[in-house]
C-alpha cells in the first residue's frame, strides 16, 4: 500500500513538469502581455514606459530563457510576482484566495452529501413514490440549469428581495472573528455553496439510488432478508457500506468539476477564491498567477484521485494495491 | 410511465412558477420599501434645510476589486483612486471649471518664463499618523517619481516629473541631486523646469506621500511595503484613514478627526465589490448608498433607477468618448517589427486613406440616434476629442456631419465608389469587390451592441462590411498596435484625464496611440503651437490654436467620434452635502454627512 | 470516417456471417427494442426532434433576422411585430430564439461529434495495440485531465482572445476527449483476449477491419451513451462561458448568449420575456437529451437500474 502510494507520487512529478511545459507555452502564444491590456488605461502614460518595464521584467526574452527562470525558481518553492498585482508576489495572491475556494468547495460537498445520500436512498427503498419521482425531477432540473443562471435567479429572489442571505463576499464587516465570524461566514456561503453543489447533488443522487437499487436486488442481500434480518439492518450493515464505494470514488474525481464551477460561481456571487483570480489573471495575462493556479489545481485533482483509490480499498478490502 | 412525465411538466411549471411569482413578488414587494423610503425621505426633506449631522456609515459599490497598490506614485486603476481619493491629496485640485485652485498648497507664485514655481504650502497640516506635513514630502513624492529605478519597480507616472529640471541626470543615476524640486523652507517649495512650461500647474498636482514613512526604503521595495498594501498602515493627509480591508470585498475608511480642513462629518465609509449585475438591487434595497466612478448607473437602467423614491441620480458629461477609428495609415512590416513609428515611411491605407470615405461614413451614420437610443439619451455627440468640459472645446469649429444618407452616398459617388454590377452595394473605383471590414473589442457592452447598427448605417448607403469577430481587448490591442494588418474601421474608447485638454499623446503622428496613424501636416504644426512657450502662456491663444486644430480633425477626420457618454451617479437620499466634481464623485467627503 | 471506411467493406465476403447473425437480433437491435419501451426517452426524442425541427425551420415561424439590429426597437416589450420583444441592439428575440437554438443544437452536436472522433480514434488505438502507444496516449490524457475542463476551456480561449464557432468547437473537442478515450480503452481491453477476437486475429483479419467489427459495435453503448451525455453538458458549458464572456459572442446568437444577457436585475424583472423563453429551451432540451441518454443506458446495459 504504502509503495503503491509513493510510486503514484513519484509519477506525478513528471506529469506537473509536463503541465508546466503546456500552460507555459500556451501563455507564450497569447498576442499580448500583462502591459498591453494596462496601457489603454491612461493615455497620459507614455508606452516608452511599458517597454521599460517589460525589459525590466524579462518579458521580451527568449520563450526558453523565460521558462527555464520560472521553474528554476518554482522548483525552490518561489512562483515570483504577479504582473497586474503590483507588489505582491504570487504566493501572497494565492494564500489569501485557496483558503475561501476549499471552504466553498468542501461546504458545497457538505451540502451536496448531507442533501444527496439520504434522499437517494429513500429514493432507492421506495422506488417510483411521490418523492423518488420528485428527487428524480430535482435532479434532471439540476442538471439542466447553468449554474450561473441558478445563482442570479437564487440572489434575485431569497437576497434582493426577500434578504435572507447576502449575496456578495464572504463577510459582512472585516474585523469580526470567532464564532461570529464563522456563522457569518457559512450564512454568506449557502447561496454560492448550493449554487456549485446543485449538478454535484444531483448526480450524487442519481448514483445513490441506482446503486442502493443495485445493491438491494443483489443475491447476497436477498439472502440475508431471506435469514430475516430487519430491513434498516440490511440496508446498514450491506447496503450502504457497497454502494458508497462508487460514491466515494466520484467524490474524488468531482474535484475537478467543483472546481471548474467554482470559476463561474464565484464570479456570480462576487466571492475571492481562486476562481475569480483564475479568470480575471487569465484575462489579464497575468501568467505567474495562471501558472501557479494552474500547478495548485493540477495537484488537488491528482491528490483527489489518489485519495479516491485509497478510500476505495479502504471500503472495499478486496481491493489491493502493490 | 406516462404519470411520470407529467410529474416532470409539473415539476417544471413548479419552478418556472416560483421563479415568477418571486418575480412578481418583487417588483410588489418592492412597494413597502418605496413607501418606507418616502416616509423617511419627508424627514429627510426636514433634515436637509437643517444642520449636518455628526457620524453614520456610508456604503459604496465598485464592480471590480482594487488591485491592492494604495500608493498614488504606483496605483494604476480607477478602483484603487477611489480609495485614494479620500486619503490623499495634491498641493492643487481642480475645481468645477477645471481651473486649479489651491489644496494642500495655499498660494503659488509662478516666474515670467514659466519654468519656476513657488508654492505655499497650508501649516498645520499633519499626517494620519499626526507627523507634520512639509516641504520635505512634496521634495521627496517628485524625488521618488523620478528616481531610477521607479519605472522597473512598476510605475508610469513620469510624466509629472519629466519635464522637471535636471530629471535626467537624476534619473539615470549620474547623480544624486535632484534639482527639480528644492525645499526653501518647511512649508515653502520651488519646483523648477527645464523649459517654460506650459501644464505647469497641471505638473505640480501630484498626490503627495509622507517622506517619512517611505524616505528610507528602496524605490524597489515600495510597492511590496506594508504602507502601500496593508490598511491601518497606509498614511495619507486625507479627511478619510485607510483602516480595515478585507482584500477583494470591503475596504473601510474611517474619518480623520484631525483633518484640517475640518472634521468629517461620516464616522465611516466602506467600499464593498458587489457584482454588476446585482449592483442596482442592492441599492434599492438599501444595502448600497451609492454607485460611482467609474461605471456609475448604466445608461438603461436610469429609467427605473430614477423611479425609486430614495434614489437621486446626478448626471454629468465624462471625459472619455468612444470613437470609430480609421485606418488611414498602415507601417510597414519592417516598421513594426522594429517597434518604430516613423510617420514617413507609413503607406496610405487603401480606400481608407482617402478623405472623402472617411467623411462620407461619417455622413452615414446617425450619430444622435445612437445616443438617442442605445444610451437612451444619456450622452452627446461630439465632433473632435477634446472633452466639453475643457475650455478648449469649441463646438462651433467643427464639421458637424449631421446624419444625411444623401451626402453619403454623393460623396462616395464622387470618390469614384459606385454600385456597378447591381448587387446592392458599391465597387471601388477600379470596379472591384469593396469590402471594409469593421473590428472591435470585447468587454464594452455598448461598444459591443453599436457594432452591428453601425454596419447597419454604413450599409444603407452601399458600403459593404465585414463584421469581424470580436477580440478579447488583449489580443485586440496588441493587432491594433502592430498595424501591418488590412484593417480598416476599429472601435475603441479613451478615458481622458481632466488635466489639460492636450490631445497630442493621443493624435500627434508619432504617437503611439494614434491608432489611425493619422499624419496631417497642419494638425502636427498646430498642436504644436498650442504648446509653444511663451505664446501658449496665454490661455486665450491656446484656445484659438485648438479651436483650429479641431476644425482640422473633423474635416480630415481620422476618427469618427461616436458618442460621449455621461455619467450617472447613483446614491440613496439619506446622502447629503454631495457635490461632484466634473472628473470625479468624491470630492470634499468630509462634507459628506447622512440623515439617520 | 468510419462510414466511409464501412462503406467500402460490403463486397467483401466476410459479410456474410453477419447478416445470418441478424436472425439472432445484434445487440443494436436489442437496445432499440430496450429503447422503445422506455416511454419517457421516446417521448423525449420526439421532444428534441420537435425542437430540433423548429429550429432548422425558423424561417417558417418568423420573418425576422436574428441578427439584424434596430436602433429605434431597443429592448421593447413584446408585439405583434416582435412577439417577444427586442433585445439590447433591437433584434428580435424570438427570432434569436429559434435561430439561436440552430447554434447551440450544432454547437453542441459537433462538439460531441468532433469529441467522439478524437476520442474513438484515441482510445481505439490505445486499446486495441496497447504497449508505448497506449501509454503515451494514456499519459496526455492523464495530463489533460489534471486542469478542470472549465480551466482548461477558459486558458485557451483568452490565449486565442477570439471564439467563432468552429475555434469553440474545437477548443472543447481537444480539451474533454481524455474520458472518453479512457472508457473505449477500457472496453477494449476487456475485449482483447476474448475468443471471437483471437478468433479473428487468427484468420488474419486486418487490425481496422477488426475494430471496426467487434471492437467498435461491443463499444457502442457507452460511447453512445457518454455522446448525448456529452451534448447536453455543451449546451450548458456554451452558456456558462458565455457569462463570464467566453461564449460565442454577439451578433450570432445562441441561448447561452441570450440569457447571459439577462445578467442584470432590470431585465430579469422587466423583461421576462427575454431570459424564460431560451432558458425553457436550455432546460427542456438538455433534460430530453439526459433523458435519452438515460435510456440509451439502459438499453444497452440492461443490468443497470433507471438511474
Amino acid at each position: 500500500m504504502y509503495k503503491y502510494i509513493i510510486r503514484r507520487i513519484l509519477v506525478f512529478i513528471p506529469m506537473l513538469f509536463a503541465l508546466t511545459i503546456i500552460v507555459f507555452g500556451l501563455s507564450q502564444l497569447a498576442p499580448g502581455d500583462a502591459l498591453t491590456g494596462k496601457s489603454l488605461a491612461d493615455p497620459n502614460v507614455d508606452p516608452e514606459v511599458y517597454e521599460q518595464q517589460r525589459e525590466a521584467l524579462g518579458l521580451n526574452d527568449p520563450i526558453y530563457v523565460q521558462y527555464w527562470r520560472w521553474i528554476s525558481s518554482a522548483a525552490q518553492g518561489d512562483f515570483g510576482d504577479s504582473l497586474i498585482f503590483n507588489g505582491r508576489t504570487v504566493a501572497q495572491l494565492i494564500e489569501d484566495r485557496i483558503a475561501n475556494t476549499l471552504y466553498l468547495g468542501l461546504f458545497s460537498l457538505a451540502i451536496t452529501i448531507i442533501v444527496a445520500i439520504p434522499i437517494g436512498i429513500y429514493s432507492a427503498r421506495k422506488p417510483y413514490s411521490l418523492l423518488d419521482y420528485g428527487a428524480t425531477g430535482f435532479g434532471f432540473l439540476g442538471l439542466a440549469i447553468p449554474n450561473f443562471f441558478f445563482g442570479l435567479i437564487a440572489i434575485y429572489v431569497l437576497s434582493i428581495n426577500l434578504g435572507w442571505f447576502p449575496s456578495q463576499g464572504t463577510l459582512s464587516t472585516p474585523g469580526i472573528t470567532g464564532f461570529e465570524a464563522f456563522v457569518d461566514r457559512i450564512h454568506h456561503m449557502v447561496l454560492p455553496g448550493i449554487t456549485l453543489g446543485l449538478a454535484g447533488t444531483a448526480t450524487y443522487m442519481r448514483y445513490m439510488r441506482s446503486e442502493v437499487l443495485d445493491v438491494l436486488g443483489s443475491d447476497y442481500i436477498r439472502t440475508a432478508r431471506a435469514k430475516g434480518m430487519s430491513d434498516s439492518n440490511v440496508l446498514y450493515k450491506h447496503t450502504l457500506r457497497n454502494a458508497l464505494i462508487p460514491i466515494i470514488t466520484l467524490m474524488g474525481f468531482e474535484i475537478g468539476v467543483l472546481l471548474s464551477g467554482a470559476v463561474i460561481t464565484e464570479q456570480v456571487f462576487q466571492y475571492p477564491g481562486l476562481g475569480t483570480l483564475f479568470l480575471s489573471s487569465v484575462v489579464n495575462r497575468d501568467f505567474p498567477v495562471v501558472m501557479a493556479i494552474a500547478m495548485i489545481l493540477g495537484v488537488l485533482i491528482l491528490v483527489g484521485n489518489l485519495i479516491a483509490d485509497i478510500l476505495y480499498s479502504i471500503v472495499d478490502p478486496r481491493i489491493r494495491y502493490d | 410511465m406516462m404519470k411520470k412525465n407529467w410529474l416532470f411538466v409539473l415539476a417544471l411549471v413548479l419552478t418556472f412558477g416560483i421563479v415568477l411569482a418571486a418575480c412578481s413578488e418583487g417588483s410588489s414587494g418592492d412597494q413597502p420599501n418605496e413607501s418606507e423610503a418616502e416616509g423617511s425621505d419627508e424627514g429627510e426633506d426636514e433634515a436637509a434645510s437643517g444642520e449636518p449631522q455628526m457620524g453614520g456609515t456610508l456604503t459604496g459599490a465598485m464592480d471590480t476589486a482594487p488591485a491592492g497598490v494604495f500608493n498614488p506614485i504606483f496605483y494604476e486603476e480607477a478602483y484603487e483612486d477611489n480609495i485614494l481619493s479620500f486619503t490623499h491629496e495634491s498641493l492643487l485640485s481642480q475645481n468645477k471649471q477645471l481651473e486649479f485652485k489651491p489644496n494642500l498648497a495655499k498660494e503659488w507664485e509662478i516666474n515670467e518664463d514659466q519654468t519656476e514655481i513657488t508654492l505655499t504650502l497650508e501649516e498645520g497640516v499633519t499626517w494620519h499618523d499626526g507627523e507634520p506635513f512639509t516641504a520635505e514630502d512634496v521634495v521627496y513624492t517628485y524625488k521618488a517619481i523620478s528616481s531610477p529605478g521607479y519605472v522597473e519597480a512598476g510605475g508610469i507616472r513620469t510624466d509629472y516629473v519629466v519635464r522637471l529640471q535636471g530629471y535626467e541626470a537624476f534619473n539615470s543615476g549620474e547623480t544624486d541631486e535632484f534639482e527639480g524640486v528644492v525645499a526653501e523652507d518647511d512649508h515653502t517649495v520651488t519646483f523648477k523646469f527645464a523649459e517654460p512650461n506650459v501644464t505647469i500647474l497641471k505638473d505640480v498636482s501630484f498626490p503627495i506621500i509622507p517622506e517619512h514613512i517611505f524616505g528610507d526604503v528602496p524605490i524597489a521595495e515600495i510597492p511590496e511595503h506594508p504602507a502601500t498594501l496593508n490598511a491601518g498602515e497606509v498614511i495619507g493627509t486625507g479627511p478619510f484613514k485607510f483602516t480595515e480591508m478585507l482584500d477583494r470585498e470591503q475596504y473601510v475608511l474611517e474619518k480623520n478627526a484631525d483633518y484640517w480642513k475640518s472634521e468629517p462629518y461620516l464616522d465611516k465609509i466602506v467600499w464593498r465589490i458587489v457584482e454588476q449585475s446585482v449592483m442596482l438591487g442592492l441599492l434599492e434595497n438599501g444595502e448600497i448608498d451609492f454607485i460611482a466612478d467609474p461605471n456609475g448607473v448604466p445608461a438603461a437602467d436610469y429609467e427605473s433607477v430614477a423611479g425609486v423614491e430614495h434614489i437621486e441620480l446626478i448626471e454629468q458629461t465624462d471625459f472619455g468618448y468612444q470613437l470609430m477609428g480609421f485606418k488611414v495609415n498602415h507601417r510597414s512590416d519592417a516598421d513594426v517589427e522594429a517597434g518604430k513609428l516613423e510617420p514617413e515611411n507609413w503607406e496610405a491605407n487603401e480606400d481608407m486613406g482617402e478623405q472623402k470615405i472617411r467623411q462620407a461614413m461619417a455622413y452615414a451614420i446617425d450619430r444622435q440616434a445612437i445616443v438617442d437610443n442605445l444610451l437612451y439619451g444619456h450622452g452627446s455627440v461630439i465632433n473632435a476629442p477634446i472633452a466639453q468640459q475643457f475650455w478648449a472645446y469649441d463646438k462651433n469649429a467643427v464639421t458637424q456631419y449631421t446624419y444625411d444618407p444623401e451626402k453619403a452616398k454623393s460623396l462616395l459617388d464622387e470618390a469614384g465608389y459606385v454600385d456597378t454590377n447591381d448587387d446592392g452595394f458599391r465597387e471601388t473605383p477600379d470596379g472591384e469587390e469593396w469590402v471594409v471590414n469593421l473590428n472591435y473589442p470585447t468587454g464594452n457592452k455598448l461598444r459591443e451592441d453599436s457594432a452591428p447598427i453601425l454596419q447597419k448605417f454604413l450599409e444603407d448607403v452601399g458600403i459593404k462590411i465585414e463584421l469581424r469577430q470580436p477580440k478579447e481587448m488583449t489580443a485586440y490591442v496588441e493587432e491594433l498596435t502592430n498595424d501591418n494588418t488590412d484593417w480598416d474601421l476599429y472601435l475603441l474608447g479613451w478615458s481622458l484625464g481632466s488635466g489639460d485638454p492636450d490631445p497630442s499623446g493621443l493624435w500627434g503622428a508619432d504617437a503611439a496611440y494614434n491608432y489611425s496613424r493619422w499624419n496631417n501636416e497642419q494638425s502636427e504644426t498646430l498642436m504644436q503651437e498650442a504648446m509653444q512657450a511663451p505664446e501658449a502662456f496665454d490661455q486665450a491663444y491656446r484656445k484659438e490654436k485648438y479651436s483650429e486644430w479641431q476644425s482640422v480633425f473633423s474635416e480630415d477626420l481620422p476618427a469618427l467620434l461616436l458618442y460621449a457618454q455621461n455619467k450617472i451617479y447613483g446614491f440613496n437620499k439619506r446622502l447629503q452635502g454631495v457635490d461632484p466634481m466634473p472628473y470625479s464623485f468624491i470630492n470634499d467627503p468630509e462634507k459628506w454627512w447622512v440623515t439617520e | 470516417m468510419q462510414s466511409n471506411t464501412e462503406s467500402t467493406l460490403p463486397t467483401e465476403p466476410e459479410n456474410l456471417p453477419e447478416t445470418n447473425a441478424k436472425k439472432h437480433k445484434s445487440p443494436l437491435q436489442l437496445a432499440f427494442q430496450r429503447f422503445i419501451k422506455n416511454k419517457l426517452a421516446v417521448i423525449s426524442v420526439f421532444v428534441l426532434l420537435l425542437i430540433i425541427i423548429t429550429c432548422t425551420a425558423a424561417p417558417l415561424f418568423t420573418d425576422q433576422d436574428p441578427v439584424a439590429t434596430d436602433l429605434f426597437q431597443i429592448e421593447k416589450s413584446p408585439t405583434d411585430e416582435h412577439i417577444l420583444g427586442t433585445n439590447g441592439q433591437g433584434q428580435d428575440n424570438f427570432a434569436r430564439l429559434l435561430y439561436g437554438g440552430r447554434i447551440s443544437l450544432i454547437v453542441g452536436f459537433s462538439a460531441m461529434f468532433f469529441t467522439l472522433a478524437i476520442g474513438v480514434l484515441l482510445g481505439s488505438i490505445a486499446g486495441y495495440y496497447g504497449g508505448k502507444v497506449d501509454s503515451v496516449i494514456m499519459r496526455a490524457a492523464d495530463i489533460m485531465l489534471m486542469l478542470p475542463f472549465l480551466v482548461l476551456v477558459l486558458t485557451i480561449m483568452a490565449i486565442i482572445g477570439e471564439v467563432t464557432i468552429g475555434l469553440f468547437v474545437t477548443i472543447i473537442a481537444i480539451t474533454s476527449w481524455p474520458n472518453l478515450t479512457r472508457i473505449i480503452r477500457a472496453t477494449y481491453l476487456s475485449l482483447r483476449e476474448q475468443e471471437f477476437v483471437l478468433g479473428a486475429r487468427a484468420i488474419g483479419a486486418s487490425d481496422l477491419r477488426i475494430i471496426l467489427k467487434h471492437f467498435i459495435p461491443n463499444a457502442i453503448g457507452p460511447i453512445i451513451v457518454n455522446a448525448t451525455l456529452m451534448m447536453a453538458t455543451y449546451i450548458i458549458v456554451e452558456s456558462g462561458l458565455s457569462f463570464i464572456g467566453f461564449g460565442i459572442p454577439q451578433p450570432t446568437p445562441t441561448w447561452g448568449n441570450m440569457i447571459s444577457e439577462a445578467q442584470n436585475i432590470r431585465i430579469l424583472r422587466d423583461h421576462p420575456e427575454a431570459w424564460i423563453p431560451p432558458g425553457v429551451a436550455i432546460l427542456v432540451t438538455v433534460l430530453a437529451i439526459n433523458f435519452i441518454g438515460d435510456g440509451l443506458r439502459d438499453a444497452f446495459d440492461p443490468k443497470s437500474n433507471r438511474r
